[in-house]
Protein backbone atom coordinates (compact mmCIF):
# COMPACT_ATOMS: atom_id res chain seq x y z
CA UNK A 1 0.00 0.00 0.00
CA UNK A 2 1.05 3.56 -0.70
CA UNK A 3 2.45 5.35 2.40
CA UNK A 4 0.16 7.72 4.25
CA UNK A 5 1.90 10.84 2.88
CA UNK A 6 1.06 9.67 -0.66
CA UNK A 7 -2.58 8.99 0.19
CA UNK A 8 -2.80 12.42 1.82
CA UNK A 9 -1.48 14.16 -1.32
CA UNK A 10 -3.95 12.15 -3.39
CA UNK A 11 -6.92 13.18 -1.23
CA UNK A 12 -5.97 16.88 -1.06
CA UNK A 13 -5.58 17.09 -4.84
CA UNK A 14 -8.88 15.27 -5.33
CA UNK A 15 -10.57 17.93 -3.19
CA UNK A 16 -9.03 20.69 -5.35
CA UNK A 17 -10.26 18.83 -8.43
CA UNK A 18 -13.81 18.70 -7.04
CA UNK A 19 -13.67 22.40 -6.17
CA UNK A 20 -12.59 23.27 -9.73
CA UNK A 21 -15.39 21.11 -11.13
CA UNK A 22 -18.01 23.12 -9.23
CA UNK A 23 -16.26 26.47 -9.69
CA UNK A 24 -16.45 25.92 -13.48
CA UNK A 25 -20.08 27.02 -13.34
CA UNK A 26 -19.01 30.62 -12.65
CA UNK A 27 -16.26 30.63 -15.27
CA UNK A 28 -17.20 32.54 -18.48
CA UNK A 29 -20.72 32.55 -17.10
CA UNK A 30 -23.66 31.73 -19.34
CA UNK A 31 -27.33 30.70 -19.20
CA UNK A 32 -27.11 27.03 -18.22
CA UNK A 33 -30.70 26.34 -19.24
CA UNK A 34 -29.55 26.39 -22.86
CA UNK A 35 -28.01 23.23 -24.28
CA UNK A 36 -25.08 24.89 -26.05
CA UNK A 37 -24.20 26.90 -22.94
CA UNK A 38 -24.13 23.73 -20.84
CA UNK A 39 -22.51 21.30 -23.25
CA UNK A 40 -20.37 23.59 -25.45
CA UNK A 41 -19.39 26.19 -22.84
CA UNK A 42 -21.21 28.82 -24.90
CA UNK A 43 -18.78 28.36 -27.86
CA UNK A 44 -16.31 30.88 -26.50
CA UNK A 45 -13.11 29.00 -25.66
CA UNK A 46 -9.80 30.41 -26.89
CA UNK A 47 -7.17 28.46 -28.89
CA UNK A 48 -5.21 27.70 -25.70
CA UNK A 49 -8.26 26.38 -23.84
CA UNK A 50 -9.40 24.22 -26.76
CA UNK A 51 -5.85 22.91 -27.02
CA UNK A 52 -6.12 21.67 -23.43
CA UNK A 53 -9.70 20.47 -23.75
CA UNK A 54 -9.23 18.38 -26.90
CA UNK A 55 -5.82 17.31 -25.64
CA UNK A 56 -7.55 16.09 -22.48
CA UNK A 57 -9.32 13.55 -24.65
CA UNK A 58 -5.87 12.23 -25.57
CA UNK A 59 -4.66 11.64 -22.03
CA UNK A 60 -7.29 9.10 -21.12
CA UNK A 61 -7.09 5.51 -19.97
CA UNK A 62 -6.38 4.70 -23.63
CA UNK A 63 -3.02 6.43 -23.18
CA UNK A 64 -2.26 5.33 -19.59
CA UNK A 65 -3.52 1.80 -19.73
CA UNK A 66 -4.40 0.41 -23.17
CA UNK A 67 -1.30 1.51 -25.11
CA UNK A 68 1.49 0.92 -22.49
CA UNK A 69 -0.20 -2.36 -21.56
CA UNK A 70 -0.09 -3.57 -25.17
CA UNK A 71 3.47 -2.37 -25.78
CA UNK A 72 4.38 -4.28 -22.61
CA UNK A 73 2.69 -7.53 -23.58
CA UNK A 74 2.75 -7.49 -27.43
CA UNK A 75 5.51 -5.13 -28.55
CA UNK A 76 6.42 -2.22 -30.81
CA UNK A 77 3.34 -2.49 -33.05
CA UNK A 78 1.28 -0.67 -30.39
CA UNK A 79 3.55 2.34 -30.79
CA UNK A 80 1.21 3.06 -33.76
CA UNK A 81 -0.51 5.46 -31.35
CA UNK A 82 2.40 7.88 -31.89
CA UNK A 83 2.13 8.34 -35.70
CA UNK A 84 -1.63 8.33 -35.12
CA UNK A 85 -1.53 11.41 -32.90
CA UNK A 86 1.15 12.97 -35.11
CA UNK A 87 -1.19 13.06 -38.14
CA UNK A 88 -4.75 13.12 -36.77
CA UNK A 89 -4.54 16.87 -36.16
CA UNK A 90 -3.55 17.48 -39.77
CA UNK A 91 -7.05 16.20 -40.62
CA UNK A 92 -8.77 18.01 -37.74
CA UNK A 93 -7.27 21.43 -38.52
CA UNK A 94 -9.07 21.48 -41.88
CA UNK A 95 -12.22 19.43 -41.20
CA UNK A 96 -13.28 20.80 -37.81
CA UNK A 97 -13.26 24.57 -38.59
CA UNK A 98 -15.58 23.75 -41.53
CA UNK A 99 -17.93 21.87 -39.21
CA UNK A 100 -17.66 24.72 -36.67
CA UNK A 101 -18.76 27.34 -39.21
CA UNK A 102 -21.87 25.52 -40.40
CA UNK A 103 -22.70 24.50 -36.81
CA UNK A 104 -22.50 28.05 -35.48
CA UNK A 105 -24.57 29.37 -38.38
CA UNK A 106 -27.32 26.76 -38.00
CA UNK A 107 -27.13 26.12 -34.25
CA UNK A 108 -25.83 22.54 -34.53
CA UNK A 109 -24.51 20.82 -31.42
CA UNK A 110 -23.72 17.35 -32.76
CA UNK A 111 -22.37 15.76 -35.93
CA UNK A 112 -25.80 14.19 -36.45
CA UNK A 113 -27.38 17.66 -36.59
CA UNK A 114 -25.09 18.39 -39.51
CA UNK A 115 -25.77 15.07 -41.26
CA UNK A 116 -29.51 15.55 -40.96
CA UNK A 117 -29.35 18.99 -42.54
CA UNK A 118 -26.75 18.17 -45.19
CA UNK A 119 -28.44 15.04 -46.56
CA UNK A 120 -32.02 15.83 -45.47
CA UNK A 121 -32.24 12.39 -43.92
CA UNK A 122 -33.65 11.90 -40.45
CA UNK A 123 -32.97 8.16 -40.52
CA UNK A 124 -29.30 8.59 -41.37
CA UNK A 125 -28.95 11.17 -38.57
CA UNK A 126 -30.59 8.89 -36.01
CA UNK A 127 -28.45 5.95 -37.12
CA UNK A 128 -25.28 7.99 -36.74
CA UNK A 129 -26.40 9.21 -33.31
CA UNK A 130 -26.91 5.60 -32.18
CA UNK A 131 -23.49 4.54 -33.51
CA UNK A 132 -21.89 7.48 -31.66
CA UNK A 133 -23.62 6.66 -28.36
CA UNK A 134 -22.71 2.96 -28.61
CA UNK A 135 -19.08 3.65 -29.56
CA UNK A 136 -18.60 5.95 -26.54
CA UNK A 137 -19.90 3.43 -24.02
CA UNK A 138 -16.86 1.09 -23.92
CA UNK A 139 -14.61 4.16 -24.14
CA UNK A 140 -16.06 5.31 -20.79
CA UNK A 141 -15.76 1.70 -19.58
CA UNK A 142 -12.06 1.81 -20.40
CA UNK A 143 -11.67 4.97 -18.28
CA UNK A 144 -13.19 3.12 -15.34
CA UNK A 145 -10.83 0.18 -15.85
CA UNK A 146 -7.93 2.64 -15.69
CA UNK A 147 -9.22 4.24 -12.49
CA UNK A 148 -9.68 0.83 -10.87
CA UNK A 149 -6.09 -0.13 -11.75
CA UNK A 150 -4.70 2.96 -10.00
CA UNK A 151 -6.80 2.36 -6.89
CA UNK A 152 -5.81 -1.31 -6.85
CA UNK A 153 -2.07 -0.59 -6.94
CA UNK A 154 -2.42 2.31 -4.49
CA UNK A 155 -4.30 0.27 -1.91
CA UNK A 156 -2.77 -3.13 -2.62
CA UNK A 157 -2.35 -5.15 0.56
CA UNK A 158 -5.17 -3.67 2.67
CA UNK A 159 -8.09 -5.73 3.94
CA UNK A 160 -11.36 -5.71 1.93
CA UNK A 161 -9.54 -4.07 -0.98
CA UNK A 162 -12.29 -4.86 -3.51
CA UNK A 163 -14.96 -3.21 -1.39
CA UNK A 164 -12.88 -0.10 -0.70
CA UNK A 165 -11.91 0.27 -4.38
CA UNK A 166 -15.49 -0.17 -5.61
CA UNK A 167 -16.92 2.28 -3.08
CA UNK A 168 -14.26 4.91 -3.89
CA UNK A 169 -15.06 4.54 -7.57
CA UNK A 170 -18.83 4.88 -7.13
CA UNK A 171 -18.42 7.87 -4.81
CA UNK A 172 -16.16 9.58 -7.38
CA UNK A 173 -18.72 9.06 -10.11
CA UNK A 174 -21.52 10.49 -7.99
CA UNK A 175 -19.45 13.64 -7.41
CA UNK A 176 -18.53 13.75 -11.11
CA UNK A 177 -22.19 13.46 -12.14
CA UNK A 178 -23.20 16.30 -9.81
CA UNK A 179 -20.58 18.78 -10.96
CA UNK A 180 -21.04 17.89 -14.62
CA UNK A 181 -24.77 18.50 -14.08
CA UNK A 182 -24.20 21.97 -12.66
CA UNK A 183 -21.09 23.09 -14.56
CA UNK A 184 -21.32 21.27 -17.91
CA UNK A 185 -18.35 21.58 -20.26
CA UNK A 186 -16.97 24.50 -18.25
CA UNK A 187 -16.32 22.22 -15.27
CA UNK A 188 -14.79 19.53 -17.49
CA UNK A 189 -12.49 22.10 -19.11
CA UNK A 190 -11.15 23.63 -15.89
CA UNK A 191 -10.50 20.19 -14.43
CA UNK A 192 -8.92 19.08 -17.73
CA UNK A 193 -6.26 21.78 -17.43
CA UNK A 194 -5.60 20.76 -13.80
CA UNK A 195 -5.35 17.07 -14.68
CA UNK A 196 -3.03 17.58 -17.64
CA UNK A 197 -0.65 19.75 -15.65
CA UNK A 198 -0.39 16.95 -13.06
CA UNK A 199 0.04 14.26 -15.70
CA UNK A 200 2.70 16.11 -17.70
CA UNK A 201 4.78 16.70 -14.55
CA UNK A 202 4.33 13.06 -13.45
CA UNK A 203 5.37 11.64 -16.83
CA UNK A 204 8.44 13.87 -16.90
CA UNK A 205 9.41 12.83 -13.34
CA UNK A 206 9.03 9.09 -14.00
CA UNK A 207 10.96 9.32 -17.29
CA UNK A 208 13.83 11.20 -15.65
CA UNK A 209 14.00 8.78 -12.71
CA UNK A 210 13.72 5.73 -14.98
CA UNK A 211 16.41 7.00 -17.36
CA UNK A 212 18.80 7.87 -14.53
CA UNK A 213 18.31 4.67 -12.55
CA UNK A 214 17.59 2.11 -15.31
CA UNK A 215 18.07 3.49 -18.84
CA UNK A 216 16.75 2.09 -22.10
CA UNK A 217 19.73 -0.21 -22.73
CA UNK A 218 19.01 -2.22 -19.59
CA UNK A 219 15.24 -2.24 -20.22
CA UNK A 220 15.58 -3.60 -23.75
CA UNK A 221 18.14 -6.23 -22.77
CA UNK A 222 16.72 -9.70 -23.19
CA UNK A 223 13.56 -8.58 -25.01
CA UNK A 224 12.71 -10.20 -28.38
CA UNK A 225 13.13 -8.31 -31.69
CA UNK A 226 9.42 -7.35 -31.83
CA UNK A 227 10.08 -4.93 -28.97
CA UNK A 228 12.93 -3.13 -30.78
CA UNK A 229 10.79 -2.31 -33.83
CA UNK A 230 7.86 -3.84 -35.68
CA UNK A 231 8.55 -6.92 -37.83
CA UNK A 232 8.62 -6.56 -41.65
CA UNK A 233 5.35 -8.51 -41.87
CA UNK A 234 3.61 -5.99 -39.56
CA UNK A 235 4.14 -3.01 -41.90
CA UNK A 236 0.65 -3.15 -43.42
CA UNK A 237 -0.96 -3.64 -40.03
CA UNK A 238 0.98 -0.63 -38.74
CA UNK A 239 -0.04 1.93 -41.36
CA UNK A 240 -3.64 0.72 -41.48
CA UNK A 241 -3.89 1.01 -37.68
CA UNK A 242 -2.42 4.49 -37.39
CA UNK A 243 -4.08 6.07 -40.43
CA UNK A 244 -7.53 4.69 -39.58
CA UNK A 245 -7.19 5.71 -35.92
CA UNK A 246 -6.24 9.19 -37.13
CA UNK A 247 -9.40 9.33 -39.24
CA UNK A 248 -11.56 7.90 -36.43
CA UNK A 249 -10.63 10.29 -33.57
CA UNK A 250 -12.69 13.24 -34.78
CA UNK A 251 -15.68 11.08 -35.62
CA UNK A 252 -16.08 10.36 -31.90
CA UNK A 253 -18.81 12.57 -30.44
CA UNK A 254 -16.57 13.84 -27.61
CA UNK A 255 -14.01 15.21 -30.10
CA UNK A 256 -16.81 17.01 -31.95
CA UNK A 257 -18.03 18.52 -28.65
CA UNK A 258 -14.54 19.79 -27.83
CA UNK A 259 -14.07 21.29 -31.30
CA UNK A 260 -17.41 23.11 -31.36
CA UNK A 261 -16.63 24.84 -28.05
CA UNK A 262 -13.99 27.03 -29.75
CA UNK A 263 -14.74 30.73 -30.11
CA UNK A 264 -13.77 30.96 -33.80
CA UNK A 265 -12.64 28.76 -36.72
CA UNK A 266 -9.22 30.40 -36.62
CA UNK A 267 -8.58 29.69 -32.95
CA UNK A 268 -9.84 26.13 -33.49
CA UNK A 269 -7.48 25.59 -36.44
CA UNK A 270 -4.47 26.95 -34.56
CA UNK A 271 -5.18 24.83 -31.48
CA UNK A 272 -5.56 21.64 -33.54
CA UNK A 273 -2.39 22.25 -35.53
CA UNK A 274 -0.29 22.38 -32.36
CA UNK A 275 -1.82 19.31 -30.69
CA UNK A 276 0.84 16.83 -31.95
CA UNK A 277 2.98 18.29 -29.14
CA UNK A 278 0.50 16.82 -26.69
CA UNK A 279 1.38 13.40 -28.12
CA UNK A 280 4.90 13.58 -26.67
CA UNK A 281 3.51 12.56 -23.28
CA UNK A 282 1.61 9.73 -24.94
CA UNK A 283 4.80 8.47 -26.62
CA UNK A 284 6.68 8.55 -23.29
CA UNK A 285 3.83 6.68 -21.56
CA UNK A 286 3.97 4.04 -24.33
CA UNK A 287 7.67 3.65 -23.51
CA UNK A 288 6.72 2.89 -19.87
CA UNK A 289 5.67 -0.48 -21.32
CA UNK A 290 9.37 -1.10 -22.13
CA UNK A 291 10.99 0.73 -19.21
CA UNK A 292 9.10 -1.38 -16.68
CA UNK A 293 11.15 -4.42 -17.81
CA UNK A 294 14.24 -2.73 -16.36
CA UNK A 295 12.63 -2.06 -12.96
CA UNK A 296 13.14 -5.26 -11.02
CA UNK A 297 10.81 -4.37 -8.12
CA UNK A 298 7.95 -3.37 -10.45
CA UNK A 299 8.27 -6.52 -12.57
CA UNK A 300 8.36 -8.74 -9.48
CA UNK A 301 5.24 -7.01 -8.09
CA UNK A 302 3.39 -7.42 -11.42
CA UNK A 303 4.33 -11.10 -11.72
CA UNK A 304 3.48 -11.94 -8.11
CA UNK A 305 0.19 -10.04 -7.91
CA UNK A 306 -1.56 -10.43 -11.27
CA UNK A 307 -2.12 -13.20 -13.83
CA UNK A 308 -0.33 -12.77 -17.17
CA UNK A 309 -3.44 -11.70 -19.10
CA UNK A 310 -4.29 -8.74 -16.83
CA UNK A 311 -0.72 -7.76 -15.89
CA UNK A 312 -0.41 -5.12 -18.62
CA UNK A 313 -3.20 -3.02 -17.12
CA UNK A 314 -1.06 -2.29 -14.06
CA UNK A 315 2.21 -1.45 -15.86
CA UNK A 316 2.02 2.34 -15.56
CA UNK A 317 0.82 2.50 -11.93
CA UNK A 318 3.42 -0.09 -10.92
CA UNK A 319 6.31 1.74 -12.61
CA UNK A 320 5.26 5.00 -10.94
CA UNK A 321 4.90 3.32 -7.55
CA UNK A 322 8.40 1.83 -7.72
CA UNK A 323 10.07 4.91 -9.25
CA UNK A 324 8.80 7.88 -7.23
CA UNK A 325 8.71 8.64 -3.48
CA UNK A 326 5.29 8.26 -1.82
CA UNK A 327 4.05 11.88 -2.00
CA UNK A 328 4.91 12.11 -5.72
CA UNK A 329 3.31 8.72 -6.35
CA UNK A 330 0.12 10.06 -4.77
CA UNK A 331 0.40 13.11 -7.02
CA UNK A 332 0.81 10.99 -10.19
CA UNK A 333 -1.90 8.50 -9.20
CA UNK A 334 -4.39 11.31 -8.73
CA UNK A 335 -3.47 12.52 -12.23
CA UNK A 336 -4.28 9.13 -13.72
CA UNK A 337 -7.42 8.78 -11.61
CA UNK A 338 -8.94 12.09 -12.74
CA UNK A 339 -7.45 11.34 -16.16
CA UNK A 340 -10.27 8.80 -16.34
CA UNK A 341 -12.94 10.99 -14.70
CA UNK A 342 -12.61 14.08 -16.92
CA UNK A 343 -12.89 12.27 -20.27
CA UNK A 344 -15.77 10.21 -18.85
CA UNK A 345 -17.59 13.47 -18.14
CA UNK A 346 -16.97 14.88 -21.65
CA UNK A 347 -17.95 11.57 -23.27
CA UNK A 348 -21.18 11.22 -21.32
CA UNK A 349 -22.07 14.83 -22.21
CA UNK A 350 -21.52 14.17 -25.90
CA UNK A 351 -23.63 11.00 -25.69
CA UNK A 352 -26.41 12.94 -23.99
CA UNK A 353 -26.26 15.65 -26.69
CA UNK A 354 -26.80 13.03 -29.39
CA UNK A 355 -29.54 11.35 -27.41
CA UNK A 356 -31.39 14.61 -26.71
CA UNK A 357 -30.88 16.39 -30.02
CA UNK A 358 -31.07 13.53 -32.47
CA UNK A 359 -33.32 10.97 -30.84
CA UNK A 360 -35.62 12.62 -28.23
CA UNK A 361 -36.12 15.80 -30.27
CA UNK A 362 -37.08 13.74 -33.31
CA UNK A 363 -39.88 12.21 -31.23
CA UNK A 364 -40.90 15.47 -29.48
CA UNK A 365 -40.05 18.28 -31.93
CA UNK A 366 -41.84 20.90 -29.80
CA UNK A 367 -39.56 20.40 -26.77
CA UNK A 368 -38.61 23.80 -25.24
CA UNK A 369 -34.98 24.94 -24.90
CA UNK A 370 -34.90 24.55 -21.15
CA UNK A 371 -36.58 21.14 -21.34
CA UNK A 372 -33.96 20.11 -23.91
CA UNK A 373 -31.11 21.16 -21.61
CA UNK A 374 -32.69 19.35 -18.65
CA UNK A 375 -33.16 16.16 -20.69
CA UNK A 376 -29.50 16.24 -21.69
CA UNK A 377 -28.33 16.73 -18.09
CA UNK A 378 -30.38 13.79 -16.84
CA UNK A 379 -29.29 11.63 -19.80
CA UNK A 380 -25.65 12.43 -18.98
CA UNK A 381 -26.07 10.95 -15.49
CA UNK A 382 -27.78 7.86 -16.90
CA UNK A 383 -25.00 7.28 -19.46
CA UNK A 384 -22.27 7.65 -16.80
CA UNK A 385 -23.90 5.05 -14.60
CA UNK A 386 -24.65 2.66 -17.46
CA UNK A 387 -20.88 2.59 -18.02
CA UNK A 388 -20.18 2.06 -14.29
CA UNK A 389 -22.82 -0.67 -14.15
CA UNK A 390 -21.36 -2.32 -17.22
CA UNK A 391 -17.90 -2.50 -15.65
CA UNK A 392 -19.29 -4.00 -12.45
CA UNK A 393 -21.55 -6.54 -14.14
CA UNK A 394 -19.16 -7.84 -16.81
CA UNK A 395 -15.48 -8.84 -16.52
CA UNK A 396 -13.07 -5.89 -16.90
CA UNK A 397 -11.71 -7.33 -20.14
CA UNK A 398 -15.09 -6.77 -21.86
CA UNK A 399 -14.60 -3.00 -21.79
CA UNK A 400 -11.21 -3.35 -23.43
CA UNK A 401 -12.58 -5.69 -26.10
CA UNK A 402 -15.56 -3.50 -26.89
CA UNK A 403 -13.28 -0.48 -27.04
CA UNK A 404 -11.44 -2.28 -29.86
CA UNK A 405 -14.74 -2.62 -31.70
CA UNK A 406 -15.67 1.02 -30.93
CA UNK A 407 -12.91 2.32 -33.20
CA UNK A 408 -14.12 0.13 -36.04
CA UNK A 409 -17.77 1.10 -35.80
CA UNK A 410 -17.20 4.85 -35.38
CA UNK A 411 -15.10 4.79 -38.59
CA UNK A 412 -18.19 3.77 -40.52
CA UNK A 413 -19.66 7.25 -39.98
CA UNK A 414 -16.78 8.81 -41.96
CA UNK A 415 -18.53 9.02 -45.35
CA UNK A 416 -21.53 10.94 -43.99
CA UNK A 417 -19.50 13.31 -41.82
CA UNK A 418 -16.14 13.96 -43.50
CA UNK A 419 -17.23 13.50 -47.13
CA UNK A 420 -20.39 15.39 -46.19
CA UNK A 421 -18.25 18.40 -45.29
CA UNK A 422 -16.89 18.45 -48.84
CA UNK A 423 -19.98 17.54 -50.88
CA UNK A 424 -23.72 17.14 -50.49
CA UNK A 425 -24.00 15.10 -53.70
CA UNK A 426 -23.82 11.76 -51.88
CA UNK A 427 -27.00 9.71 -51.97
CA UNK A 428 -28.59 9.19 -48.54
CA UNK A 429 -29.72 5.61 -49.19
CA UNK A 430 -26.18 4.66 -50.28
CA UNK A 431 -24.84 6.25 -47.10
CA UNK A 432 -27.25 4.24 -44.93
CA UNK A 433 -26.48 0.99 -46.81
CA UNK A 434 -22.73 1.62 -46.66
CA UNK A 435 -22.90 2.32 -42.92
CA UNK A 436 -24.90 -0.83 -42.17
CA UNK A 437 -22.68 -3.04 -44.35
CA UNK A 438 -19.56 -1.51 -42.77
CA UNK A 439 -20.90 -2.24 -39.26
CA UNK A 440 -21.90 -5.80 -40.19
CA UNK A 441 -18.60 -6.64 -41.88
CA UNK A 442 -16.63 -5.01 -39.04
CA UNK A 443 -18.29 -7.25 -36.44
CA UNK A 444 -18.08 -10.32 -38.68
CA UNK A 445 -14.35 -9.84 -39.38
CA UNK A 446 -13.73 -9.31 -35.65
CA UNK A 447 -15.27 -12.73 -35.06
CA UNK A 448 -13.24 -14.32 -37.87
CA UNK A 449 -9.96 -12.71 -36.79
CA UNK A 450 -10.51 -13.95 -33.23
CA UNK A 451 -11.76 -17.39 -34.32
CA UNK A 452 -15.20 -16.70 -32.78
CA UNK A 453 -13.64 -16.48 -29.31
CA UNK A 454 -12.74 -13.65 -26.92
CA UNK A 455 -11.79 -10.51 -28.87
CA UNK A 456 -8.12 -9.72 -28.42
CA UNK A 457 -7.11 -8.41 -31.85
CA UNK A 458 -8.46 -6.01 -34.46
CA UNK A 459 -6.12 -7.33 -37.16
CA UNK A 460 -7.35 -9.71 -39.86
CA UNK A 461 -4.69 -11.96 -41.45
CA UNK A 462 -4.78 -11.49 -45.25
CA UNK A 463 -1.96 -13.54 -46.75
CA UNK A 464 1.61 -14.57 -45.98
CA UNK A 465 3.02 -11.74 -48.14
CA UNK A 466 0.66 -8.94 -47.03
CA UNK A 467 0.45 -9.93 -43.37
CA UNK A 468 -2.56 -8.53 -41.46
CA UNK A 469 -4.69 -5.43 -41.94
CA UNK A 470 -6.75 -3.41 -39.45
CA UNK A 471 -10.40 -4.49 -39.76
CA UNK A 472 -11.55 -0.86 -39.58
CA UNK A 473 -9.73 -0.20 -42.86
CA UNK A 474 -11.36 -3.18 -44.60
CA UNK A 475 -14.87 -2.34 -43.35
CA UNK A 476 -14.48 1.34 -44.25
CA UNK A 477 -13.29 0.39 -47.76
CA UNK A 478 -16.41 -1.72 -48.32
CA UNK A 479 -18.56 1.12 -46.93
CA UNK A 480 -16.92 3.73 -49.19
CA UNK A 481 -17.30 1.59 -52.33
CA UNK A 482 -21.04 1.24 -51.66
CA UNK A 483 -21.45 4.97 -50.96
CA UNK A 484 -19.54 6.07 -54.07
CA UNK A 485 -21.03 3.53 -56.51
CA UNK A 486 -24.53 4.06 -55.13
CA UNK A 487 -24.22 7.85 -55.35
CA UNK A 488 -22.93 7.62 -58.96
CA UNK A 489 -25.89 5.47 -59.98
CA UNK A 490 -28.29 7.84 -58.24
CA UNK A 491 -26.76 10.99 -59.73
CA UNK A 492 -28.82 11.13 -62.98
CA UNK A 493 -32.06 10.74 -61.01
CA UNK A 494 -31.01 13.51 -58.68
CA UNK A 495 -30.62 15.96 -61.57
CA UNK A 496 -34.15 15.32 -62.83
CA UNK A 497 -35.68 16.52 -59.55
CA UNK B 1 -5.00 43.52 -62.21
CA UNK B 2 -5.03 43.50 -58.44
CA UNK B 3 -7.72 40.80 -58.55
CA UNK B 4 -5.38 38.59 -60.61
CA UNK B 5 -2.63 39.04 -58.08
CA UNK B 6 -4.98 38.04 -55.25
CA UNK B 7 -6.17 34.96 -57.14
CA UNK B 8 -2.58 33.93 -57.85
CA UNK B 9 -1.42 34.36 -54.28
CA UNK B 10 -4.55 32.58 -53.00
CA UNK B 11 -3.66 29.60 -55.16
CA UNK B 12 -0.04 29.52 -54.01
CA UNK B 13 -1.28 29.81 -50.43
CA UNK B 14 -3.52 26.74 -50.87
CA UNK B 15 -0.68 24.77 -52.48
CA UNK B 16 1.71 25.77 -49.68
CA UNK B 17 -0.61 24.81 -46.83
CA UNK B 18 -1.53 21.55 -48.61
CA UNK B 19 2.13 20.60 -48.93
CA UNK B 20 2.88 21.54 -45.32
CA UNK B 21 -0.05 19.40 -44.15
CA UNK B 22 0.73 16.36 -46.27
CA UNK B 23 4.47 15.99 -45.45
CA UNK B 24 4.02 14.24 -42.04
CA UNK B 25 1.46 11.84 -43.55
CA UNK B 26 3.86 10.80 -46.32
CA UNK B 27 6.90 10.54 -44.08
CA UNK B 28 5.11 8.35 -41.54
CA UNK B 29 3.21 6.27 -44.13
CA UNK B 30 6.54 5.03 -45.53
CA UNK B 31 6.76 2.61 -42.63
CA UNK B 32 9.74 0.51 -43.89
CA UNK B 33 11.93 3.65 -43.74
CA UNK B 34 11.93 3.48 -39.94
CA UNK B 35 11.66 -0.22 -39.16
CA UNK B 36 15.18 -0.51 -37.75
CA UNK B 37 17.11 -0.36 -34.48
CA UNK B 38 20.14 1.76 -35.37
CA UNK B 39 21.18 4.45 -34.82
CA UNK B 40 20.05 4.33 -31.20
CA UNK B 41 19.87 7.36 -28.89
CA UNK B 42 20.72 6.49 -25.30
CA UNK B 43 19.72 2.88 -25.95
CA UNK B 44 16.38 3.85 -27.53
CA UNK B 45 15.99 2.22 -30.98
CA UNK B 46 15.61 4.40 -34.10
CA UNK B 47 12.02 3.13 -34.56
CA UNK B 48 10.92 4.90 -31.35
CA UNK B 49 12.83 8.17 -31.37
CA UNK B 50 12.28 8.82 -35.08
CA UNK B 51 8.48 8.77 -34.69
CA UNK B 52 8.74 10.77 -31.47
CA UNK B 53 10.69 13.39 -33.42
CA UNK B 54 7.87 13.56 -35.98
CA UNK B 55 5.47 14.77 -33.26
CA UNK B 56 7.56 17.95 -33.06
CA UNK B 57 7.97 18.24 -36.83
CA UNK B 58 4.23 17.69 -37.43
CA UNK B 59 3.33 20.40 -34.90
CA UNK B 60 5.79 22.80 -36.59
CA UNK B 61 4.51 22.10 -40.13
CA UNK B 62 0.79 22.07 -39.19
CA UNK B 63 1.29 25.16 -37.04
CA UNK B 64 2.93 27.04 -39.90
CA UNK B 65 0.11 25.99 -42.25
CA UNK B 66 -2.52 27.17 -39.74
CA UNK B 67 -0.82 30.53 -39.17
CA UNK B 68 -0.42 31.17 -42.92
CA UNK B 69 -4.00 30.18 -43.67
CA UNK B 70 -5.48 32.12 -40.75
CA UNK B 71 -3.58 35.23 -41.81
CA UNK B 72 -4.05 35.18 -45.57
CA UNK B 73 -6.79 32.69 -46.35
CA UNK B 74 -9.85 34.01 -44.54
CA UNK B 75 -11.67 31.86 -42.00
Amino acid sequence: MLALSGILVWVILLLIFIFLGFYGRRWKKGDMSKLDEWSLGGRKFSAAIVWFLVGADLYTAYTFIAIPSSVFSIGAIYYFAVPYVAVTFGIAMWAMPKLWKVSKEKGFITASDFVKSNFSSRNLAILIAIVGIVAELPYIGLQIVGMLSVLTVMLSGIANIKLVVDLSLILSFIILAIFTYVSGLRGATLTAIFKDAIILISVALVIIVALVTIGFTKSFTGLPVKYYHILPLQVNAYWSLFLMSALALYLYPHAVTGSLSAKSPKSLRLSQSLLPLYGVGLALLALFGILVYGNHAAITFLKDTFVASSRGTYVVPALIFYSLPAPLTGFAFLGIFIGGLVPASIMAMSQSNLFTRNIVRELYPKMSQSREALTAKVAMIVFLFIAVGFVFVFPLSYSVQLQLLGGIIILQTLPALFLGLVTNKLNKYSLITGLLVGLGLGIYWMEVANHFHTWTTTLLPISSSVGSLFIGFLALSANLIIVLVGSLIALPFRKKQ
Amino acid sequence: MSQNVTAMSKRSLYVTVAILTIIPFIALAIVPSYVRTNPEIGGLPFFYWYQLLWLFLAAALFGLAAILYNKYGGE
